[in-house]
């Protein structure tokens, strides 16, 4: 599974020996000229270059089986990389894009307005793909004034991790822990904290800034984008939920030890943050909940729902989605693919792979979230059974409720600008260069500028 | 004509006549505590070496236990590497690209540094000016435009840009042959002439076998400079079975650092591979670049 | 003109053809077509649209310029001065010690040979505040290193180190430099009383003051462009980012953003000729002191 745009990559279970580039002698299969000469009507063959989609895992692994199964004479090249927007504009202005590229969703408004997507719709028409068949908090970023950009795959909601030892250890419980009372909640980080000589010994509560702004902005009663899709973002309520998320830092540490301390962890390894007591609580995507099964399959895990303030249960959703860049030739081609891994039959594959590999490893189906409500459905009856280790069958059934009443971030046509525009405003008050009103009002006035210049 | 090109490549290059120069050499306190700074310097600079290999060689729990041999050995690292990247085109791309470049600038660097250097005209003082300036001139002024032109003729995507524009000399290296063209005795050239030789006869068959240990610098130099430019790949680049070896490397970066899952083995095992050939290239050209350098700095 | 003149006229024209040729397409034509968009509003998708001074004016109130250009100032008057002292600190020390000179020059030059990008992956990790191999060394000593790679004010000196691995190139030119000063000099200077402090100033300084010159120069040009590690190590894919730290924004990493990451040619060339006119004032202030300062053996 792969991440929709937030931080931490999903683990890499590099399937053995397979060679995910142009395997093949060097001369002529790189660069200009091999991309276009595939332009067959039936999409049942040439070739089909993707950009973004690096490293697939298991389930990933599963779902190129899949189209590859379909579509047998179709010769794939998934390049290695994850998405790069300096790549990929680089590669639609020369001329050269590839077939597919495999983005965040949130930045498809901005990407479609500026020109360097193509519109869909057509496409999908031809492969018989109906956009409503997806979430619709998934495919809203996908359509930008009424025409279709992309197809969303990947449900990532949020919901906050406890490490049970932590809790025992401090005689706290997991309601302690809840985003509700803030008050209350850095009397909690501050009891679940740590130091060490050389630093931090433990987080208490990592409110995961600058990805999870969105979070606790809505937390607050914040929008960051408006319906019209125009930037928000020195809204008051928005400036108070920076200030506060910071001040969880502040006092833990403070920004540039925290971080520091955050990048020795082996977030993904058996040596994890969880495994090793160096973190009380975090929120984090569903999928993270499979990497510490695999990794730790023992641990005191517990989980419970963000919260707003008034105590309702809250979770953004992102993910990623599948366009085709500007000047792009095998399109009937890439529609097919794009209809192919999101349908509901391979998901149920992908998934069938991530239960062999749970087997192997004697551990547990953490679950899978795909946008899909449809596959969503069929995997979560098949496959979720309840497990030696209540923390995780905890840890899954939220996820799974988070699904149905997670929000996305409101599209825009600036939508790219905007997310830079308050992450960068977010690392300036974390670096403490600024304050959350300065830096906010800095934030909106880059993205005012972006949204009024954007066509 | 053997003697005479003998001395002045002797002349031009040698560090020997800078031996004369030396204080004498007094044993004592001095040199000693002279000789133990050095060797604290040397181990400050020559640590991160022996860091990078034996990190690239540790499993990713260890990469930051800092003990200079590793608990647990692991070449697979180089393995899983190579499956996750095409490294050895990567390297192959570097050497082709990094030949290109310096074949083609060391031959029309010395070919308009010869022209400075032989012909008398009116132009020439103001010529050489604008070719120092053009010394100065940040990259990052034509680096868009250059990137436009490109795109006309067609050639964004491919490994061209990244050393055509060696095809027509550099500023640097004119500056550093004329240098040394300047320094040959007039006489050879009158004499050639005389016999009949022609102007491009005097530069191939004269100036550059006596500029034969210029030229390696020029090589050499190059060669170092193309082998580790980031920028031009990054923006000419995008299909990965071309990169070269520093852009492989940032899209190993990207793709197993921070934002992967922190396998800073495997990124220290590209930082090797893509060091190792420059180390290698060093040790064989290391006196002919260490000359190099003293000759510039006795301008 | 006899015809003898227009041959050999002809035959330098051949030999600076090259270059020539080089200077139209990828100089002066470049510097034209930049400076035309850098009045353009241009995205590569379409057309390049006029927008008269509004580049210029956007430049000046936007807070990242700002930002970039102190960012890079600071590092360059933290850096240069920085590099060329240590740099003459060990050449001096080189020069003291014979023959085994060359054995330590080998080792300094080393880490010139050394691709940036690979240098800036290895610090990333050796700078790390909590387990780097930087600060477990100051550890030795008894100093508490900072958090190189995270706070913003220590962004900019980790970079600094990041770059001093690799003055062993300058360090190479200051000790041929030092070894052309005659020792007769010094002994003169000795007979004359002169202390080793004054000898070093009145006469190694300005005896080697051309290598100085040269190296400021060239030591000042790289840090006011400075990319390859800064982008290395901050920039880059999406996820390197996220957690961008304004601290590392150079100048060039800004306008290489601009350039190819959003596509804002025309604002990016407008950056271009900004730091085009600064490094030409840099520059220029600089040669102004050389002619007061550098003294060159034999005139010139």
């Amino acid at each position: 599974m792969k991440r929709g745009g937030s931080n931490a990559r999903q683990p890499k279970v590099i399937p053995p020996a397979v060679r995910l580039l142009r395997g093949g002698p060097l001369a002529g299969c790189g660069g200009v000229g091999n991309k276009s000469t595939s332009s067959s009507g039936s999409g049942n063959s040439g070739s089909l270059s993707t950009q973004g989609f690096g490293k697939p895992d298991d389930v990933g692994q599963a779902r190129i089986d899949a189209f590859k199964a379909a579509y047998p004479n179709v010769s794939l090249h998934i390049n290695e990389g994850d998405f790069d927007p300096q790549q990929f504009l680089s590669s639609v202005a020369s001329g050269n894009p590839p077939d597919l590229v495999y983005l965040d969703r949130n930045l498809i408004g901005s990407y479609a307005a500026q020109g360097a997507l193509q519109p869909l719709d057509e496409e999908l028409d031809k492969v018989g793909l109906d956009m409503k068949s997806y979430r619709q908090p998934a495919a809203d970023p996908c359509t930008v004034n009424g025409k279709v950009y992309g197809v969303p795959e990947f449900y990532n909601t949020r919901n906050i991790l406890i490490n049970g030892k932590a809790l025992a250890e401090t005689g706290l419980t997991s309601a302690d822990v809840a985003t509700t009372d803030w008050d209350k909640l850095h009397d909690t980080a501050r009891k679940l904290y740590k130091a060490s000589s050389r630093g931090i010994a433990r987080i208490g509560f990592d409110p995961k800034l600058p990805e999870f702004l969105p979070l606790w902005a809505k937390a607050n009663g914040a929008e960051l984008v408006n319906d019209d899709g125009s930037p928000n973002l020195d809204d008051a309520k928005l400036v108070e939920a920076l200030g506060y998320a910071h001040s969880l830092i502040a006092e833990q540490g403070g920004w540039s030890k925290f971080k520091a301390f955050r990048d020795t962890w082996d977030v993904f390894g058996s040596g994890n943050e969880m495994v090793k007591n160096q973190a009380g609580a975090f929120p984090w995507e569903g999928w993270y909940v499979n990497v510490l099964v695999q990794a730790s399959p023992d641990l005191d895990l517990q989980c419970i729902h963000f919260t707003d303030r008034q105590g309702n249960p809250i979770s953004f959703c992102d993910g990623s989605a599948w366009c085709i860049p500007k000047g792009a030739k095998n399109t009937e081609t890439a529609a097919r693919w794009m209809k192919t891994v999101t349908s509901t039959d391979t998901w149920l594959k992908a998934a069938a792979a991530r239960e062999q590999t749970a087997t192997k490893n004697n551990t547990m189906f953490t679950g899978l979230w795909t946008a899909n409500p449809d596959a969503d459905h069929q995997i979560k009856d098949k496959y979720v059974k309840p497990s030696n280790n209540p923390g995780f069958d905890q840890a899954v059934n939220n996820y799974y409720a988070s699904t149905e009443y997670a929000f996305a971030i409101k599209p825009s046509k600036a939508s790219s600008e905007i997310k830079t525009a308050w992450t960068d405003a977010t690392n300036r008050v974390l670096s403490g260069t600024q304050t959350p009103a300065q830096a906010l009002k800095q934030a909106q006035g880059e993205a005012s500028t972006a949204f009024a210049s954007a066509k | 004509m053997v003697s005479l090109s003998e001395r002045a490549v002797e002349e031009s290059t040698s560090a020997e006549p800078a031996r004369r120069h030396q204080p004498p050499m007094a044993f004592g306190w001095g040199k000693i505590l002279h000789l133990l700074v050095l060797c604290v310097a040397s181990v400050a600079f020559l640590y991160p070496f022996v860091w990078l290999l034996s990190a690239s060689l540790k499993p990713r729990t260890e990469v930051f236990d800092n003990s200079l041999i590793p608990h647990h050995w692991r070449f697979a690292n180089y393995a899983d590497l190579w499956s996750y990247a095409p490294v050895l085109h990567w390297v192959f791309n570097s050497v082709v690209v990094a030949l290109a470049a310096a074949i083609t600038v060391s031959f029309s660097s010395a070919l308009v540094a010869f022209g400075f250097a032989y012909f008398r005209f009116r132009l020439r003082n103001l010529l050489f000016g604008l070719v120092l300036a053009t010394m100065m001139l940040p990259g990052a002024v034509t680096m868009i435009p250059i990137y436009l032109i490109w795109h006309r003729i067609g050639l964004t995507g491919t490994q061209v840009p990244l050393w055509a524009q060696n095809l027509f000399g550099s500023a640097f290296y004119i500056f550093l042959l004329r240098q040394f063209f300047l320094s040959i005795p007039r006489e050879f050239f009158e004499a050639a002439r005389m016999d009949g030789c022609s102007h491009f006869g005097l530069f191939w068959r004269i100036a550059m076998p006596l500029a034969r240990p210029a030229l390696i610098v020029v090589f050499v130099f190059e060669i170092q400079a193309s082998w580790t430019d980031l920028l031009k790949p990054l923006i000419y680049l995008q299909d990965p079975s071309l990169y070269t070896l520093p852009r492989g490397l940032k899209a190993v970066i990207d793709t197993f650092g921070n934002g992967g899952e922190q396998h800073w083995e495997i990124i220290m095992a590209a930082s090797v591979v893509a060091t190792v050939p420059l180390i290698v290239l060093f040790a064989f050209a290391q006196r002919h670049i260490m000359d190099g350098i003293a000759t510039q700095a006795k301008r | 003109m006899t015809s003898r003149r227009r041959s050999e006229g002809l035959a330098a024209l051949g030999f600076l053809s090259p270059w020539l040729i080089g200077f139209a397409i990828f100089t002066a034509a470049p510097m034209l077509i930049s400076l035309y968009l850098s009045v353009t509003s241009y995205n590569e998708l379409s057309a390049p649209r006029y927008v008269g001074g509004a580049n210029y004016q956007h430049l000046i109130h936007d807070p990242k310029v700002a930002k970039a250009l102190t960012n890079t100032l600071v590092f360059a008057v933290m850096y240069v001065p920085t590099a060329m002292a240590v740099s003459l600190g060990l050449a001096v020390v080189l020069s003291r010690v014979g023959r085994l000179a060359g054995f330590f020059r080998t080792v300094f030059y080393l880490p010139v040979m050394t691709p940036t990008v690979a240098a800036g992956a290895l610090f990333l990790l050796l700078l790390n505040g909590q387990r780097g191999l930087v600060n477990r060394a100051l550890l030795l000593i008894g100093v508490h290193g900072p958090n190189w790679t995270t706070d913003s004010a220590w962004i900019k000196p980790g970079l600094a180190l990041t770059l001093l691995w690799g003055l062993g190139g300058t360090t190479v030119i200051y000790l041929a430099a030092l070894q052309q000063v005659p020792p007769e000099l010094y002994e003169a200077a000795a007979l004359d009383g002169a202390g080793s402090w004054a000898r070093f100033r009145r006469i190694t300084l300005p005896m080697i003051s051309g290598a100085l010159f040269f190296t400021m120069i060239v030591l000042s040009i790289h840090a006011l462009q400075m990319f390859d590690q800064a982008y290395t190590m901050f920039f880059g894919a999406q996820q390197n980012s996220t957690y961008a730290n304004d601290a590392a924004l150079f100048y060039v990493v800004y306008l290489f953003q601009q350039a190819f990451g959003v596509l804002r040619m025309g604002y990016a060339s407008a950056l271009a000729w900004l730091l085009f006119a600064i490094i030409v004032a840099i520059t220029s202030i600089q040669v102004r002191l050389s002619n007061r300062f550098v003294y060159y053996e034999g005139g010139r």
